[in-house]
């Protein structure tokens, strides 16, 4: 699928660590896997360590959680080795990343638009005019009918979908070659979901940019994404073609697939999953 | 088991009175009106889901009906009496409810036990410290988690202590605000089948708001679909799942809940 | 309750206070303090706070035992000597110990504050949580009222206080309560307003809580933390009004060891005679900063959850 032999992202044995006082918590341990220009998905229950995975990725990790890895690259370059000052550079421009709830990760005093026209000057040399240009560009972009109107309201003025859809406009200004979603659609109601979903797939096949899609939902993932890698407890437990979720093998991806209620499918009861200690194990 | 002869006899004879009889419920907050002339009727025993997105006046309609909302308009009966604005003591032992996020719905500074002896204490039910223990039981908590506090359960732990809560009065309708949407779906299906469970066992009438049509489909019969304050289509869920729907809000939902499902594959 | 756990039977005692499954109310109680107390005992600083607050109390309990000197005997012929081995932080005007008469006057450093807290807490939390609660015209009232102590500069309040009242030390504690409880009300009420929208207060009201029920047993409790970690850092204020008035000689009488009046007596010898003032300000230095080292600690402990 990559047009190019380097893939985006590649990940060998990374392990996400947190010491406190009394032991020591993996969140992460031991995944691999090569990110080319495609959507990814990771999927997992809270606290399967997915989302710490994106962060990761981004040096995100909150104190006291440690990093380590075999191998983590960007095209090519070695994250782990590369200096602070240049990590931070490819953060934002290159590698970006939406958040779940919107109202979190934009701030409150700054009108919308501006945000996004700030977020374009920080990773280019534009006066304040072509900014705002650009800003208004990518606000039609991701589908928002009166740019003009939406880029002077506060955040508090704009419902979550669009907030959503701001946030992804402020996170797509730099061009990233890769985009991080983690949740992005799950507090959205499911109409503004599937526009959402549109404006991702869109970019993704118009600028060739590589999508890792962390979500807890299996259906959806499986309607959207090329690839899914099923995680629980820190570990994978399979990477599926998304179109053959549903014929997923491990135990546990049955396990969630079968305890899904289903509008056409009516079932007397819900099957439970039954968590095997193996899983965790190598 | 609680209902008594007296109490039976206050509810009409004549015909099957439903449980829940909404009539022309309107509400408004200043100048928006949130609900516009709401109609439907829940039979006792039943389940009836009222889908809807964010917005549509659907936890609203939840919030009147469980006294937590004073200002509206419009007939409204329930367990065999008329809703009063301010509903006496004695309208809480038969209405129950279970919120949305089990975060934050339980008092984080009392222990699981404290959580359930209020009701009792509120009502000066005596025999505490058995219902407590039957109530953990009932809904699948062992003994060991009644002293802990909420922060040292999971979020099902603690949805589980929340319909705990809400049936250790023993109420006839017990209410649900998307009682899973903040939860995992292994989870999720655990705490459904529990409800399930608890509603045959106890001969409860449930009114389960979600904006999942699938969680809405798996729990009830029937559905009324809102939007923008309107209910726009009430269905069986079995021809909802047949037609589709015939309104076309109805329709797009049910597309959409249709997108996202792994279908016949999952079988 | 926090005895120390190294001892061997201690071991007992720890697996008790850290048991997952507590097995009473009482043990689930004494576990929440056990950590709370871990989390507090992680803080340098806050333990340092506790010291002094503890070396306060031990030292107001044992004054009359181990003060050398007796604080109110006067000795004309010894006056204004400076510190030495007999009198260790020398004599003031009329020859009396000074260090006997600080150990002392922590008694009433300690009264002043024991008498404030109570009375300020309580007014300050139930007058702040009905406001919040209930909104509306209550809210405006009870707000207004609470204005109206604010707008004047807690000093000046005080001394109109004691100025109707007569001056004495507990006048000075009805003034300084008086001044103290709106910054309570004004920190409860805030708390409340978010804590009134929350679901576990809908939740109660579902099952037919009482209006007071509710505040009292739901809201209340949420709010006492924010309070006490105010009122310990408002110690230090508390403790400088007081020696502010008894300073102005609007607080304790002589010959009582009051610190405030202390400082007031020494400052005509300020430049000849450093001792007699420096050493109860110094006494009042140290404990305001205990109260503050030990509420900076409190509060990041208390406000974990």
């Amino acid at each position: 699928m990559p047009p190019e032999t380097t893939p985006l992202i590649e990940i060998a044995n990374l392990r996400v660590r947190f010491h406190t006082p009394t032991r020591i918590v993996e969140a992460v341990r031991g995944l691999s896997f090569t990110l080319g220009r495609e959507k990814l998905a990771i999927v997992g229950e809270s606290g399967s360590g997915k989302s710490m995975t994106g962060r990761a990725i981004l040096d995100l990790v909150p104190w006291p959680g440690e990093v380590l890895a075999d191998r983590l690259a960007f095209r090519g370059e070695d994250l782990a080795t590369m200096d602070r000052a240049r990590r931070r550079a490819l953060r934002g421009r290159r590698i970006s990343m939406v958040l779940q709830d919107p109202k979190f990760s934009l701030n409150p005093v700054m009108s919308v638009g501006r945000q996004i026209a700030e977020a374009y000057r920080t990773h280019h040399r534009a006066g304040a005019a072509e900014a705002r240009e650009r800003a208004l560009a990518m606000l039609e972009a991701v589908q928002i009918r009166e740019p003009g109107r939406v880029y002077d309201l506060y955040p508090h003025e704009v419902s979550g979908g669009m907030g959503q859809r701001v946030m992804i406009a402020m996170m797509l200004i730099g061009e990233p070659d890769v985009l991080i979603a983690d949740e992005p659609t799950s507090a959205l109601d499911v109409t503004v979901q599937a526009q959402i979903l549109d404006i991702l797939d869109r970019l993704v096949t118009e600028r060739g940019m590589g999508l890792i899609f962390i979500s807890h939902d299996l259906p959806l993932v499986s309607a959207f994404c090329d690839r899914v890698i099923v995680m629980y407890a820190g570990r994978v437990m399979e990477t599926l073609d998304a179109r053959s979720l549903h014929q997923g093998r491990h135990p546990y991806t049955r396990g969630l697939l079968g305890c899904l209620p289903d509008l056409d499918l009516p079932k007397p009861r819900l099957a439970t999953l039954t968590r095997d200690p193996a899983w965790t194990e190598a | 088991m609680l209902r008594t002869g007296s109490e039976k006899a206050a509810m009409p004879d004549n015909g099957p009175a439903p449980m829940i009889g909404v009539e022309g419920l309107n509400v408004r907050f200043g100048s928006a009106h949130v609900l516009k002339d709401v109609s439907f009727r829940v039979a006792a025993g039943e389940s009836y889901g009222l889908v809807g997105e964010s917005g549509s006046g659907k936890s609203t309609v939840l919030r009147v009906l469980s006294g937590l909302n004073p200002s509206w308009s419009g007939r409204v009966g329930i367990a065999g009496a008329a809703l009063r604005h301010r509903p006496p003591k004695s309208f809480f032992r038969q209405v129950q409810m279970v919120f949305q996020d089990p975060f934050g719905s339980l008092h984080p500074r009392m222990t699981i036990d404290a959580i359930l002896a209020e009701p009792l204490a509120i009502h000066g039910i005596g025999d505490a410290d058995r219902r407590i223990e039957r109530a953990l039981a009932d809904v699948g908590l062992d003994g060991g988690f009644r002293f802990r506090y909420p922060h040292q359960l999971s979020g099902g732990q603690r949805q589980r202590v929340a319909i705990a809560r809400a049936l250790i009065l023993e109420p006839s309708v017990l209410l649900l605000d998307e009682p899973t949407s903040a939860l995992d779906v292994s989870i999720q299906a655990e705490v459904l089948n529990l409800l399930q469970d608890l509603k045959s066992r106890r001969d409860l009438t449930m009114l389960l708001v979600s904006h999942n049509l699938a969680v809405v489909g798996h729990m009830c019969g029937r559905v009324g679909v809102m939007n923008r304050g309107v209910i726009v289509e009430e269905a069986d869920i079995a021809e909802l799942r047949e037609t589709g729907g015939r309104n076309p809000y109805t329709r797009e939902l049910v597309a959409a809940s249709r997108r996202v499902s792994l279908g016949a594959g999952a079988a | 309750m926090t005895t120390s756990p190294t001892s061997a039977p201690a071991r007992g005692l720890r697996a008790y206070l850290t048991a997952e499954n507590p097995a009473s109310r009482r043990q689930a109680q004494l576990g929440q303090f056990y950590r709370q107390w871990r989390a507090l005992r992680a803080n340098p600083l806050a333990l340092i706070g506790l010291v002094i607050v503890v070396a306060l109390l031990a030292v107001a309990a044992l004054a009359p035992w181990i003060a050398p000197h007796d604080p109110l005997a006067q000795n004309l012929g010894q006056r204004l000597l400076p510190p030495s081995a007999a009198h260790w932080m020398g004599t003031d005007a009329l020859g009396r110990d000074i260090f006997s008469r600080i150990l002392h006057g922590t008694r009433i450093t300690l009264a002043i504050v024991l008498l404030v807290v109570i009375s300020v807490g309580p007014i300050g939390l139930l007058i702040g949580t009905l406001s919040g609660y209930f909104g509306g015209v209550v809210d405006t009232v009870l707000m207004r009222l609470t204005d109206i102590f604010l707008a004047f500069p807690r000093l000046v309040l005080a001394l109109a206080f004691v100025a109707v009242l007569g001056p004495g030390i507990e006048n000075a504690v009805i003034a300084i309560a008086c001044t103290a409880w709106p910054p309570y009300a004004r920190v409860a009420r805030a708390e409340t307003m978010v804590i009134r929208n929350a679901d576990y207060i809908a939740a109660v009201r579902l099952q037919g809580a009482s209006h007071l029920r509710v505040v009292l047993r739901h809201v209340v409790p949420m709010c006492v933390p924010s309070v006490i970690v105010r009122t310990t850092l408002d110690m230090a204020g508390i403790i400088l009004t007081a020696a502010g008035l008894g300073f102005l000689g609007l607080g304790a009488q002589p010959p009582s060891p009051e610190w405030g009046a202390m400082i007031a007596s020494g400052r005509e010898y300020i430049f000849d005679q450093w001792w007699v003032a420096t050493f109860p300000g110094l006494a009042i230095c140290l404990v305001a900063l205990g109260f503050n080292l030990l509420g900076d600690g409190l509060r990041d402990v208390l406000d974990a959850r």
